[in-house]
């Protein structure tokens, strides 16, 4: 098959797989130029090209600019990080010219990516550890370093996911991390009473900082998503705030 | 040093894994993430520059290796910049200026946290200048296919 499917499918159809798309990039931590580039792309296929969209960090409309079009809306709570499903859609919409499937199909592989579980969180509790671990070394530490904010940053990334299930806020979540990440380092310092805490804790708090709040606003920023960018550099403070509110409510406590 | 940025390309690849990057290209992201570092601790300790500087520098080698790296691999450019310039964000001056604060030591606090803000700028202009640049480039690109394409049609 030469011709792609896209070009018998109903308009409708169309918007529907485009805001799907769109809803899987913005909840998986794509940047918003990303989102409305991709959904514009999809409607292009189709030959519809006076097609409007628009996305900020928590709804997209997508809208036929004709006054009898159509519009779609739809909202996004919870925004997560899981860069292979924004390389997957990114993929797809590229291929899309030569797509074989047909709506239902192409529908069912978009709701496969959207209710895609988690993968088992060893996984993310491994990978955060030797990250935490990794900055302490970077920054100057040693193998006691190491050890201690492997094991402060793998703690904390194992409550949170234990806590997952009741949908914390981020901002509580964060502060909880840096909580137990100052919790556990003063307990290495009781075992091993030359560890330098100013590294393990430095190294311990690497995977909860918004790094990708932060890109993502400025490269909103370039786009000129202004929306977009003030409210993700909103959010980096926010979650910056947090981390540094829970080490220094633990240390505060402890060392006064 | 050299243990240092491979404590680095470690870290970013442990970053990748935590991100849910493709399994095809973390390793790329783990480069991306040793270059940047590599390139601010150079200027950091043996040319004895600023810090705002050397972030900034590194920021930059670090965008144009993933920009360079994501139009080689068919990638978004996001996969490669996240976990990548992780290694420069100023953690270590942020725990500084709280314990600062919780001392009750209030100046030296503020200046450590200005330090911070200003590496962070350093950083954001970094991305900026970088994602603006290639947004131009990709835009020109484009200009002189649609120039060509008119060229063969007339």
């Amino acid at each position: 098959m030469v011709e792609g499917m896209i070009k018998s499918m109903t308009k409708n159809e169309v918007m529907e797989i485009a805001i799907t798309s769109g809803k899987i990039l913005l909840c998986n931590g794509a940047e918003t130029y990303r989102v409305e580039d991709t959904m514009l792309r999809i409607c292009a296929m189709r030959g519809m090209r006076d097609v409007s969209a628009f996305c900020t960090p928590s709804a997209i409309i997508i809208s036929d600019e004709s006054l009898k079009g159509n519009c779609y809306m739809a909202r996004v709570t919870d925004r997560g990080v899981n860069l292979s499903l924004v390389s997957e859609i990114n993929d797809i919409s590229f291929g899309l010219k030569t797509w074989p499937y047909n709506f239902t199909e192409t529908m069912a592989i978009l709701q496969e990516k959207l209710t895609r579980r988690a993968r088992p969180i060893y996984i993310d509790i491994i990978s955060a550890g030797f990250g935490g671990g990794g900055f302490a070394v970077m920054l100057g530490g040693g193998v006691k370093e190491f050890i201690a904010a492997f094991a402060g940053s793998a703690i904390s990334m194992w409550i949170i996911k234990l806590l997952s299930p009741f949908k914390p806020s981020s901002f509580w979540s964060t502060t909880l991390a840096g909580a137990f990440i100052s919790v556990v380092t003063i307990l290495a310092r009781k075992l091993f009473p030359n560890v330098n805490m100013e590294l393990t804790i430095a190294g311990a708090i690497m995977p909860y900082l918004p790094g990708m709040a932060f890109t993502n606003g400025l490269r909103d920023y370039i786009a000129g998503d202004l929306i977009s960018g003030n409210s993700r550099a909103g959010e980096a403070v926010f979650l910056v705030s947090g981390i540094v509110i829970g080490i220094a409510a633990v240390l505060g406590t402890i060392y006064k | 040093m050299l243990i240092k940025i491979f404590a680095a390309f470690v870290a970013t690849l442990a970053f990748a894994v935590l991100f849910n990057s493709p399994r095809k290209i973390i390793f790329q992201a783990g480069i991306v993430g040793a270059v940047g570092f590599a390139i601010y601790i150079y200027l950091m300790e043996t040319l004895e520059l600023s810090s705002m500087t050397s972030n900034f520098a590194g920021t930059v080698g670090l965008s144009v290796c993933s920009e360079i790296f994501a139009r080689r691999y068919k990638e978004p450019v996001t996969v490669f910049s996240v976990p990548g310039f992780l290694p420069l964000v100023p953690g270590l001056p942020l725990y500084r200026a709280m314990n600062y604060f919780i001392l009750n030591d209030f100046v030296m606090g503020m200046q450590t946290f200005l330090e911070t803000c200003i590496d962070a700028a350093a950083i954001a202009m970094g991305i900026l200048c970088v994602s603006g640049l290639a947004k131009v480039y990709k835009t020109s690109k484009y200009m002189v296919e649609e120039h060509k394409n008119e060229g063969e049609r007339k």
